[in-house]
């Protein structure tokens, strides 16, 4: 279930964005939208709101998870949850949750984000991004589980639109990553959200 | 929780051991490296015990990185064998990177079950908070205490522990840390997670997580912080009166990383690192200990209450 945080905010944060990002372009003048952003953050809550109901389909039959002594449990239901998900969204390719569209909005934030960090952050997250080994991600790629995943930027986060429990953002390199915690699977990659 | 008289542990052995075994195959290389010898580890005296075991006081392990499977994991748990027959702890905090590598069942026994079975049988309870490299599904492994949650509070005595996940630290946590912090009246207040807010070592410090987390403490008064993610020991001169210890090697090492500086109050970066608290009334005693048990830093912290 979507957490119950509104999309206003992200929606504000992301109508500067836009305004960043199409500053200077030489348009006729025309009346915008009234909220161009609100729509598009919208349209990406939504599709969240698609990928949580096939995950409850799939959670259903699966069963919850609940503390276990037995770490086979862990890895058997993780692993069963994955198979299931990347086999309901097998057609499922890059840009299907991030569009081109939130994906404009998401990049401007963040770009603005990091032109704003003083140069200890940029630093530690420089260092952050050095454990990580040469990994390309993939939709429907199961996160190698031999690699760190590395620290997302505590103050990047805020910014971002709220995601819905069980997934989360990551950075990899240049790419923004939507993950799914408990089944290790990535679910979308947004390429070159992130400056290198 | 008791310790038994006579402390038997699992060790792994050396590695490269079986690297002269030219004739065996590979999987018997593999088979040998898995064996486990088993070694008799004297306790500590209580000579070698700094802190007063005052009657009532809450006792705990502090361990960070650990989860390696390497003998250095196992030499270290050996040690908190030994400590653990003077100084009889009843819990240990994990400061992340609780399993390096894959998190196979077979994983989990290596780099856990195996190192720390001495500690398990005795009844100590892990409670774990999560490093970059643990996979978040550990909150359900019942051992890690974490009970489903990637972060969470507990307390003991008259401390609350505020376990936080420095890996994603969304606002959501940053809410409920607050209201926990704010809940959380006069007891001590201990947190803990993976990332350092200040280390001297190479990887730097989280300034990030720091702008964030370290006006939350201020303000509700965080006594001290234990963090791991370098490989050293660190004891921090107190920041905005906060005690920050860095515990991060309890199998790792990252040898020669830490510099000398008015930051630091104490550091030790020639060998593997555990530290033993205790906390009496108004007052935390730790006693810092290295893989071959060597007291290698000690002290006394006061309550931030009383401090003021």
């Amino acid at each position: 279930m979507l957490r119950t945080v509104s999309f206003r905010r992200w929606a504000l944060i992301g109508s500067g964005a836009i305004a960043a990002a199409t500053a200077g372009c030489d348009k006729p003048e025309s009346k915008p939208p009234a909220d161009p952003t609100k729509q598009v953050f919208d349209a990406f809550a939504s599709r969240l709101d698609n990928y949580v109901k096939v995950r409850k389909t799939l959670t259903d039959s699966i069963g919850a998870l609940d503390p276990t002594t037995s770490q086979a449990e862990i890895t058997t239901r993780a692993t069963g949850l994955a198979t299931a998900l990347i086999a309901a969204r097998s057609q499922a390719k890059p840009g299907d949750i991030f569009t081109p569209e939130v994906a404009t909005i998401l990049a401007t934030l963040i770009k603005q984000e990091y032109s704003r960090r003083p140069e200890p952050v940029q630093e530690t997250r420089d260092d952050q991004q050095d454990e990580l080994p040469d990994f390309v991600p993939q939709v429907n790629q199961v996160y190698p589980t031999t690699y760190p995943l590395a620290t997302f930027p505590a103050t990047l986060l805020p910014l971002l639109p709220p995601l819905p429990e069980y997934l989360e953002y990551r950075v990899v390199q240049h790419y923004l990553v939507l993950r799914d915690v408990e089944a290790n699977v990535i679910v979308d990659v947004m390429p070159n959200a992130v400056p290198t | 929780m008791t310790f038994p008289p006579s402390i038997r542990t699992s060790r792994q052995p050396r590695r490269g051991a079986a690297v002269t075994a030219v004739a065996v195959t590979a999987v018997a290389v593999a088979v040998l490296t898995l064996v486990a010898s088993v070694v008799t580890a004297a306790p500590a005296s209580a000579q070698q015990l700094n802190l007063p075991r005052k009657d009532g006081s809450v006792r705990f392990l502090v361990l960070g990185d650990a989860g390696t499977g390497d003998r250095e994991q196992y030499d270290v748990a050996n040690q908190m064998v030994r400590y653990g027959r003077v100084f009889p702890f009843t819990f240990a905090i994990m400061l992340g990177d609780n399993i390096y590598g894959s998190e196979r069942p077979q994983d989990f026994d290596k780099k856990f079950t195996r190192p720390y079975k001495v500690l398990l049988d005795a009844d100590v309870e892990f409670h774990a908070a999560l490093g970059n490299h643990d996979d978040p599904n550990q909150r359900y492994f019942k051992p890690f205490n974490l009970g489903g949650n990637r972060y969470r509070t507990f307390k003991k005595g008259n401390v609350r522990f505020f376990v936080i996940d420095s890996n994603y630290l969304d606002p959501a946590q940053v809410k409920w840390l607050e209201k926990e912090l704010d809940a959380s009246g006069s007891d001590w207040k201990i947190a803990y997670f993976h990332h350092p807010l200040y280390t001297t070592a190479r990887r730097g410090p989280e300034v990030e997580l720091r702008a964030i987390l370290e006006p939350l403490f201020v303000k509700h008064g965080v006594d001290v912080v234990f963090t791991g993610h370098e490989h050293i020991y660190e004891r921090l001169q107190p920041q905005q009166g906060i005690h920050y210890f860095t515990v991060g090697g309890a199998a790792k090492l990252r040898k020669g990383d830490t510099r000398p500086g008015p930051l630091i109050a104490a550091r030790y970066d020639r060998d593997r690192s555990f530290l033993l608290a205790e906390v009496a009334g108004d007052s935390l005693y730790f006693q810092t200990i290295n893989r071959k048990g060597a007291t290698v830093d000690r002290g006394i912290v006061a309550r931030r209450e009383v401090r003021k």
